[in-house]
C-alpha cells in the first residue's frame, strides 16, 4: 500500500517535458540514421553538458521568481580569464578556482543589485551579462585564447580525458565514451538536486517565487536566500565555462553568447514558468537534453544550423501548449486528489 | 482573572503623516476568549493588529503580553511571543506540501537536511488535533480555500501560538467550511488560545464572539460582552448613525422582459430558466456550489453552454461572446472584483472609460478633456469617495471599487446588470450605498439579477427570488411572501 502510493505520487511528479523529450528522442532514433548509436549519443551528451548546467541555474532563478541573464556572459568571461591565466603559465588548479570564484562573485553582484538596490532581476542581470561579455572581449582582444600544454595544465588534460571507453565495434559510431566532464556535470547537477530536495533550499525557492511576502512572514531571510541562489547560478555558469573550455582546449570570447536564451528555453520547456513558484531541476535537465537531441538529429541530417533555431522555437511553443494543457488537466484533477488525500489520511490513521 | 490576561493594549495611538489611524485604544484579551473587532473599512482594525504583529510601531502607548511590557516589537519578536496572524489573503506556497508549508522557515532538521518524515508525522498529528482529515503530503495547490485556512491554523499551532488573529476568515468560505472553522475556534478556546477576530459579517459575532470592540475613525467606540449587545446596537456603533433602513429598495413598476434565460444547460447546471424585467431586482439564492455563478458566467458568454438560449432586450445572444453581450447592454459584476472586474494598476478614470473608449472616441484618438468631464460626472452621480479620479483602483476600499465597476458599465450604456455577491467583504456603511445605487439603477429602468449568499440581502433587495440547488432552479418566490426558512429548505432540496 505504502509503495503503491509513493509510485503514484512519483508519477504525478514527473515533469511534462519527459514526454516531449521521449517523443523527440524516439522520433530522432527512428527517423535519423546514425542517431541512435552509442558514439553519437556519447558526443551529444558531452556537448549538452554546458547547456545542462546553465539550464539548471536558470531553473533555480526562474523558480524563485527571478531570472539570471548573465549566465552566458559568465561562461565567456570565466572561460577567457581561466584560459588567459593558463596561457600566462598559472597552474590549472588555481585558474579553475579563480574561474569559479569569479562566477560566484558575479552571482553575489547580481544578488546585491536585486535585493539591496531593488533593481529588477531582468535589468540587473542583463547589465551584468553585458559587463561579463565585455570583459571577455577586452581580455581576449576578441581573439581565441589557447594555452601551451605543459606540466601546469596536466589537470586540464586529466579532466578532458574519458572516464570510461568501451569499443563495441570497429568504427567511431560504436564507441561508447563517458568523459570526465560528463561525470563532473552529473555530479554538480546531482548535488544541486540533492540540496533542492533535501535541504530548505527547495522550499525557500518555491516560497520566494510564489509570494515573497509569504516567505518573509514565515521567517525566511528573503535577501540572503535570493543572493544564495544567484551565487549558485554564477557558480554553475562558471562550471559551464570550465567544461566548454576543456572540451575545446581553447576559448573563443563569444563562446557563451546567447546561451542564456537557450537555457531559458530549456528551463521553460522543463516546466519552470516565468512567474516563479513552480518547476523542477530534472525538468530543466530534460529540457536541455531535448534541445540537444534536436540539434544532433538535424546536424546528422545535414540541415543548416540556422534552421535549428527555428525548430527549437517551434518545440518551445508546442511544449508550452502541452504544459498548459497538463496544468488545466491538473486543475480538474485537484478535487479528486483532495478526496484521495482525505481518504489516505483516514486510512493512515486507522493503520 | 489577571493571570488569565494574555495581552493588553494600553492607550495605543498611531499616527501616519496627516492621519491619526488610532487614538487611545485600550483593548485586552483573555485566555480562551474570542474578541471580535468590528468597524468600517479604515476604522483602524488592521492597523491595531499590525501594531500587535510588529509590522507597525505605535506612536504612543504600551503593549503588554502576559503582564510583561513589550519595549520594542517586530514581526520576529511577536512570533516568538506566540502571536500568529491569519490574513485574509492566505500566505501559503501552492507547490509545497501541507507539511512543508506548516514548517516553512522553521523546518525540522536532521543534520543539514530537512527531516521530511518527522514534519509529515507532526503535521498529521496537528491536523488530526483540529479535526482536519487531509494527508499532510498533499500539495497545497490541490486544497480548497477552506482547507488552506485550516493549514494556516495548523501552522500557527505548530509554533505554539497563544494568540491567533483572524482577519476576515470567512469571507471566501462556503457555509460548511465556516461551520468547520467555528468548530476549530471552539476547540482552540478550550485550549486557552486567545483570538482576535475581524469580520464584516455581523451575524458571526453572536455565533462565535465573547466580546466585541467597535472601532470608528481610529477611536474605540465601545467594548462589551456580546450578551449586552444586539445587531442593531452594533450596526449603530459601527456607522455612528442610525441606519434606519439598510435596504432602501422599493418595488418599481415592472416593464418589458430585459433578460431571458431559457433552458440553459452547461457543465454544472441544467435546464435553468430565469427572466428579469425592466425595473426589477431579481435575487438568485442557493448554497455555494449550486451553480449560480456558473449560470451567470454562461449567460454572459464567458463560459460555454450546451443547450438553451439567452435573450437580452429580446435579442438572442450568440453565446461565448462577452463583448457581444456587452454591446447589447448586458454586464456582469463578478464576485472577485480584484481579479475579474477591475484593472487594479489603472486609475479610477481609466477603469471607468475602459469599456467605452471606442464609443467615446470614434476617431480612435482619446479626447482627454471630454473623458475627464464624463468621469467627473460618474463620480458625482454614484458618490464615489475619492480624492482624485487619478487614484489607482488598488488603493480603493471594496465598496468604492464596486462603484467604479458599476460606473464603467453604466458608461457603456448597460441596461442589464448581473451582480455576483455585490457586497462581499464590504462594510455596513458602504453596503447601504451600494443598495441605494442598485435601487437607483432599476428606478432608471435597468434590470438587475443579483446572486447572493446573504439571505437578508436577498430578502431585503429582491422583488422576486429564484432558488437554485444542485445546478437547477428549484423554486421561484415573490419576496413579499418569502422567508429565510423556506428559501433555505429549497436550497437544500436538491443537494
Amino acid at each position: 500500500m505504502e509503495k503503491k502510493r509513493n509510485a503514484s505520487s512519483m508519477l504525478n511528479r514527473i515533469p511534462g517535458v519527459t514526454y516531449i523529450f521521449l517523443i523527440v528522442f524516439v522520433a530522432a532514433s527512428i527517423g535519423v540514421p546514425k542517431f541512435f548509436t552509442v558514439g553519437n549519443l556519447s558526443t551529444m551528451l558531452l556537448q549538452a553538458c554546458t547547456l545542462t548546467l546553465l539550464s539548471v541555474a536558470m531553473a533555480l532563478s526562474l523558480m524563485m521568481g527571478s531570472i539570471d541573464l548573465s549566465v552566458g556572459g559568465v561562461v565567456s568571461m570565466g572561460g577567457v580569464i581561466m584560459a588567459y591565466c593558463m596561457r600566462e603559465g598559472m597552474h590549472a588548479g588555481f585558474a579553475l578556482l579563480i574561474g569559479l570564484f569569479i562566477g560566484a562573485m558575479f552571482g553575489l553582484f547580481n544578488g546585491l543589485m536585486v535585493t539591496k538596490l531593488r533593481v529588477p532581476a531582468f535589468i540587473a542581470t542583463f547589465g551584468s551579462m553585458g559587463i561579463a561579455q565585455s570583459i571577455a572581449n577586452t581580455i581576449s582582444d576578441e581573439r581565441t585564447i589557447s594555452w601551451t600544454p605543459g606540466p601546469h595544465t596536466r589537470l586540464i588534460d586529466f579532466l578532458g580525458d574519458k572516464a570510461l571507453s568501451i569499443e563495441l565495434g570497429a568504427d567511431a559510431a560504436q564507441r561508447l565514451t563517458i568523459s570526465n566532464l560528463l561525470v563532473i556535470t552529473a555530479i554538480a547537477v546531482g548535488v544541486v538536486w540533492l540540496l533542492f530536495r533535501k535541504t530548505t533550499l527547495g522550499s525557500n525557492i518555491y516560497a520566494l517565487g510564489a509570494n515573497e511576502e509569504t516567505a518573509r512572514l514565515s521567517g525566511i531571510d528573503v535577501s540572503k536566500w535570493r543572493i544564495i541562489v544567484f551565487m549558485i547560478s554564477g557558480l554553475l555558469a562558471a562550471l559551464g565555462g570550465i567544461v566548454v573550455m576543456i572540451r575545446s582546449n581553447s576559448v573563443q570570447p563569444t563562446i557563451g553568447a546567447n546561451l542564456e536564451f537557450q537555457a531559458c528555453v530549456a528551463a521553460v520547456l522543463g516546466g519552470n514558468v516565468m512567474e516563479g513558484g513552480k518547476g523542477s531541476v530534472p525538468g530543466a535537465v530534460l529540457g536541455a537534453l531535448t534541445l540537444y537531441t534536436i540539434r544532433s538529429a538535424m546536424s546528422l541530417l545535414g540541415i543548416d544550423t540556422s534552421w535549428v533555431q527555428v525548430v527549437i522555437g517551434m518545440v518551445l511553443v508546442i511544449g508550452m501548449v502541452l504544459n498548459n494543457m497538463a496544468a488545466h488537466q491538473e486543475k480538474k484533477n485537484s478535487q479528486a486528489t483532495l478526496s484521495r488525500a482525505r481518504a489516505q489520511h483516514s486510512s493512515g490513521k486507522g493503520a | 482573572m489577571a493571570e488569565n490576561k494574555l495581552l493588553e493594549f494600553r492607550h495605543i495611538s498611531k499616527s501616519f503623516p496627516g492621519v491619526k489611524a488610532l487614538e487611545d485604544i485600550n483593548v485586552d484579551l483573555y485566555k480562551g476568549e474570542v474578541h471580535i473587532l468590528v468597524g468600517e473599512n479604515g476604522a483602524g482594525k488592521s492597523t491595531l493588529m499590525k501594531v500587535l504583529s510588529g509590522a507597525y510601531e505605535a506612536t504612543t502607548g504600551e503593549l503588554y503580553v502576559e503582564g510583561k511590557k513589550i519595549e520594542k516589537n517586530s514581526p520576529r519578536i511577536s512570533e516568538e511571543l506566540g502571536i500568529s496572524m491569519i490574513y485574509q489573503e492566505l500566505n501559503l506556497v501552492p507547490e509545497l506540501s501541507i507539511a512543508s508549508n506548516i514548517y516553512l522557515g522553521h523546518e525540522l532538521r536532521k543534520g543539514p537536511f530537512v527531516d521530511t518524515a518527522a514534519q509529515e508525522k507532526r503535521a498529521n498529528e496537528i491536523l488530526s488535533e483540529i479535526g482536519v482529515q487531509i494527508d499532510s503530503r498533499t500539495l497545497v495547490k490541490h486544497l480548497s480555500i477552506g482547507a488552506q485556512q485550516m493549514v494556516e491554523i495548523a501552522k500557527a499551532l505548530s509554533r505554539n501560538a497563544k494568540v491567533i488573529v483572524f482577519d476576515e476568515p470567512t469571507s471566501s468560505l462556503t457555509d460548511s467550511e465556516i461551520e468547520e472553522l467555528f468548530n476549530i475556534i471552539r476547540l482552540l478556546k478550550k485550549r486557552s488560545v486567545g483570538m482576535f477576530y475581524i469580520s464584516h459579517r455581523l451575524e458571526e459575532l453572536f455565533v462565535i464572539g465573547d466580546r466585541v470592540t467597535v472601532l470608528r475613525d481610529g477611536r474605540q467606540i465601545k467594548t462589551d460582552v456580546i450578551s449586552n449587545m444586539t445587531m442593531d446596537s452594533v450596526i449603530e456603533s459601527i456607522a455612528g448613525r442610525k441606519i434606519e433602513n439598510l435596504f432602501p429598495h422599493t418595488r418599481k413598476q415592472a416593464g418589458e422582459p430585459m433578460l431571458e434565460i431559457c433552458g440553459l444547460t452547461g457543465e454544472k447546471f441544467s435546464n435553468v430558466s430565469m427572466m428579469v424585467r425592466a425595473g426589477e431586482i431579481v435575487g438568485v439564492s442557493g448554497l455555494v456550489g449550486a451553480g449560480r455563478s456558473e449560470v451567470a458566467r454562461a449567460a454572459f458568454g464567458v463560459d460555454p453552454y450546451t443547450a438553451g438560449e439567452v435573450r437580452v432586450c429580446g435579442q438572442r445572444l450568440p453565446g461565448n461572446s462577452p463583448a457581444r453581450a456587452n454591446r447589447l447592454g448586458m454586464c456582469l459584476l463578478p464576485e472577485d472584483r480584484k481579479v475579474e472586474g477591475l484593472a487594479l494598476a489603472l486609475s479610477i478614470r481609466e477603469n471607468i472609460v475602459i469599456s467605452s473608449l471606442k464609443a467615446m472616441n470614434p476617431s480612435g484618438i482619446v479626447g482627454q478633456k471630454k473623458e475627464r468631464e464624463v468621469v467627473q460626472q460618474s463620480i458625482r452621480d454614484l458618490g464615489i469617495a475619492t480624492s482624485s479620479m487619478e487614484k489607482l483602483a488598488k488603493f480603493l476600499s471594496g465598496g468604492t471599487q464596486q462603484k467604479v465597476v458599476v460606473a464603467k458599465w453604466l458608461l457603456s450604456q448597460s441596461k442589464v446588470f448581473i451582480f455576483d455577491e455585490p457586497t462581499r467583504g464590504i462594510d455596513v456603511g458602504a453596503k447601504s450605498s451600494i443598495y441605494q445605487l442598485m435601487d437607483d439603477l432599476v428606478g432608471q429602468g435597468a434590470a438587475i439579477l443579483m446572486i447572493s449568499s446573504d439571505l437578508t440581502e436577498i430578502l431585503g433587495m429582491s422583488d422576486r427570488i429564484y432558488v437554485m440547488s444542485g445546478g437547477s432552479v428549484v423554486g421561484e418566490v415573490d419576496s413579499a411572501d418569502a422567508n429565510q426558512n423556506d428559501i433555505l429548505q429549497m436550497a437544500f432540496s436538491n443537494v
